[in-house]
């Protein structure tokens, strides 16, 4: 099953069905003065679940992101395999992000991980594009749309 | 139990601690001592070891005023419980001699005989530019090899540091760790005493290790040392801490403010092994400020106390700076210990990378707790944090909380972290070679720790490995 969070949000999922399998996706692009808040909490409460948990986002003008994620894996959910992912891509001097992934292990039979990346449009990329004739402008909108992708 | 016994109900009862193995366990009587406070802390208290050290009035000030921070700070509400620390049963100040011993034979007696089976004074004349042992809350001993300290390189206690170079200390003490940064710096900066006192010249290289040894030798007694390294322009120097504590039923408590400074182009390796007994509260403050070109590396092992609670920091203020975290944690039956790091980047071109290992068994308890925060100054910097977690069984728990804060579009930040037991293709590839289940899960959380250990000067990293081995005895499956 997919659930979507592409809006700012609190949201709490939790898989408390043996062998439940759940894919959450986040997609978003802010600009001008938005300030988008995320607050994603995955309960892991029955054995064998599986979650794999990708938020990405593109922050543009002087808007700010807050990603906070949180894997929760209780004594009882042997054998959760869990992945939280946050990726953001700062496009402007202004903009301000903060990721926080958490996780809170509570057994062994586990295998959890988490990632976070903030960074900015690699200047390569625009150097390949601008060299096959794109102009800037172009280059760095293909690059916010294939990073959303 | 073997993981490859059968299944059975998962069992959730909580072993008692087994100590027997804890080598530094013994301790020596208290009735010879120069001076023991009461039970408790209040302004009297304060005043009297103000008093009985012959401080300058502005020290005595920021004690009373650290003490009165601290009665108004609330217990932090996140992290470790801390509710069983009980403030008014910890004597605050035992002083165990009335003077520092410059040679070996000064020390009293059972203090040395103390020190003697921690094997303290053999590695010195072996591998140290220096020493200083504190026990309880004085330092007891201290030296320094004649060839640095004709160079200029000061290695004192705190308090003599604060008698000798008082304009130095004064323009430094707290600046870094303002009284009140958080309850415990308050109330270290109320009651502090002993630590040491670092300052390397310029363009100094201090060769081998400066090392300080802290034991607390009474029971419920608090150990609050302060210490301040500056080392300036162009500098080099490596200080490396070691604690035990015998084994008392009632708690002690720990809670140490260190402050480093890091002139432009110097480095400074701080290296922890903490290795106190599983009653210790370790609540530690520290953090280094790293002017341009400047490196700050900590390398911290946490084995032992109940709990520990410790982020060392660093404040990367110049352009160019760099700091690192090495932290590696294990925590037993009966342990928590939340550590982590803080990277704060202000500067343009700063790089901070955080590695933490930690290890949990037998219900203990380890968490990551991080920070970075780049600045709206600080373009072109670079952070990487990664955690990794190992949990040898189902009671055991582990935790991850970083927090990642980006005020600027031209950074790199990547955290990376996972957790896992140990892996059954790795354990049946060893055991599939005639190693047993146990020599092979050691031969994993060695392998697993090994990183970290590799950066440790030789001899600390054989005591470290040895140290994992006896933890390890037995309990993996």
């Amino acid at each position: 099953m997919i659930k979507f969070i592409n809006k700012p949000g609190n949201y709490s999922f939790t898989l408390d069905k043996k062998g439940q399998e759940l894919e959450i996706v986040g997609r978003f692009h802010l600009t001008g003065n938005q300030v988008g808040r995320w607050d994603v909490e995955i309960i892991h409460s029955a054995p064998n679940t599986t979650s794999k948990t990708t938020i990405k986002g593109v922050v543009d003008g002087s808007a700010r992101a807050f990603v906070d994620g949180i894997i929760r894996v209780f004594p009882a959910a042997v054998g959760t395999e869990a992945f939280l992912e946050e990726r953001i891509l700062l496009v402007s001097e202004n903009a301000k992000a903060e990721a926080t992934p958490n996780l809170e292990i509570e057994t062994d039979e586990v295998h959890c991980s988490h990632a976070a990346t903030v960074g900015k449009i690699d200047e390569e990329e625009i150097f390949y594009l601008q060299s096959r004739g794109i102009k800037l402008k172009q280059a760095k909108e293909m690059i916010t749309a294939g990073f959303l992708l | 139990m073997s993981r490859f016994a059968p299944i059975s109900p998962r069992e959730t009862k909580i072993v008692k601690p087994d100590l027997s193995s804890y080598k530094f366990g013994f301790h020596t009587s208290t009735d010879k001592y120069a001076f023991k406070s009461g039970k408790g802390l209040s302004t009297k208290v304060v005043e009297d070891i103000s008093s009985r050290k012959n401080e300058p009035e502005w020290m005595r000030k920021q004690r009373l005023e650290g003490h009165r921070i601290f009665k108004d700070k609330k217990m932090p509400e996140w992290g470790a419980d801390l509710s069983s620390i009980h403030f008014d049963d910890i004597y605050y100040y035992l002083k165990p001699t009335n003077k520092e011993g410059k040679n070996w034979e000064d020390v009293p007696l059972e203090i040395k005989n103390t020190f003697d089976k921690l094997g303290i004074p053999e590695a010195e004349q072996k591998t140290l530019s220096g020493v200083k042992a504190q026990f309880d809350s004085e330092i007891i001993y201290g030296s320094i090899k004649k060839m640095l300290s004709d160079k200029g390189v000061v290695f004192l206690g705190m308090d003599e540091g604060l008698k000798k170079y008082s304009d130095l200390v004064r323009e430094y003490f707290g600046s870094l760790i303002p009284t009140g940064d958080n309850k415990f710096a308050a109330l270290n900066t109320a009651v502090w005493s002993g630590g040491s006192f670092v300052y390397v010249p310029k363009n100094v290289d201090v060769g081998l290790p400066l090392q300080a040894y802290f034991r607390i030798n009474s029971p419920n007694a608090g150990q609050f040392e302060r210490t301040l390294i500056i080392a300036d322009e162009g500098s080099k120097v490596h200080y490396v801490e070691g604690c035990t504590a015998p084994a008392f039923t009632d708690g002690s408590l720990h809670s140490a403010v260190v402050e480093i400074f890091v002139k432009k182009g110097a480095t400074v390796q701080y290296t922890t092994v903490q290795n106190w007994y599983k009653n210790v509260y370790n609540l530690v403050t520290k953090r280094a400020r790293v002017e341009e070109e400047g490196r700050m590396v900590w390398t911290d092992f946490n084995m032992g106390s109940k709990v520990t609670m410790k982020y060392p920091g660093f404040i990367l203020a110049g352009k160019g700076a760099v700091g690192e975290t090495l932290s590696m944690a294990m925590a037993g039956v009966g342990q928590q210990l939340d550590t982590g790091s803080k990277a704060i980047h202000l500067a343009p071109y700063t790089s901070s990378t955080i590695i933490s290992k930690s290890i949990s068994k037998g219900g203990g308890r380890t968490s990551y707790r991080g920070m970075v925060s780049i600045g709206p100054k600080a373009h072109h910097s670079k952070s990487k944090v990664i955690c990794d977690a190992l949990i040898l069984d189902p009671q055991s728990r582990s935790d991850t909380y970083p927090t990642n804060k980006i005020f600027n579009s031209d950074v790199t930040l990547e955290h990376e972290a996972s957790v896992s037991r140990i892996g059954e293709e790795q354990l049946f590839y060893l055991m599939s070679r005639g190693i047993s289940e146990n020599e092979a899960g050691k031969m994993i959380v060695q392998g697993f720790a090994d990183p970290l250990i590799k950066k440790l000067p030789m001899e600390y990293a054989v005591e470290m490995n040895r140290l994992i081995d006896m933890e390890m005895a037995g309990s993996v499956g």
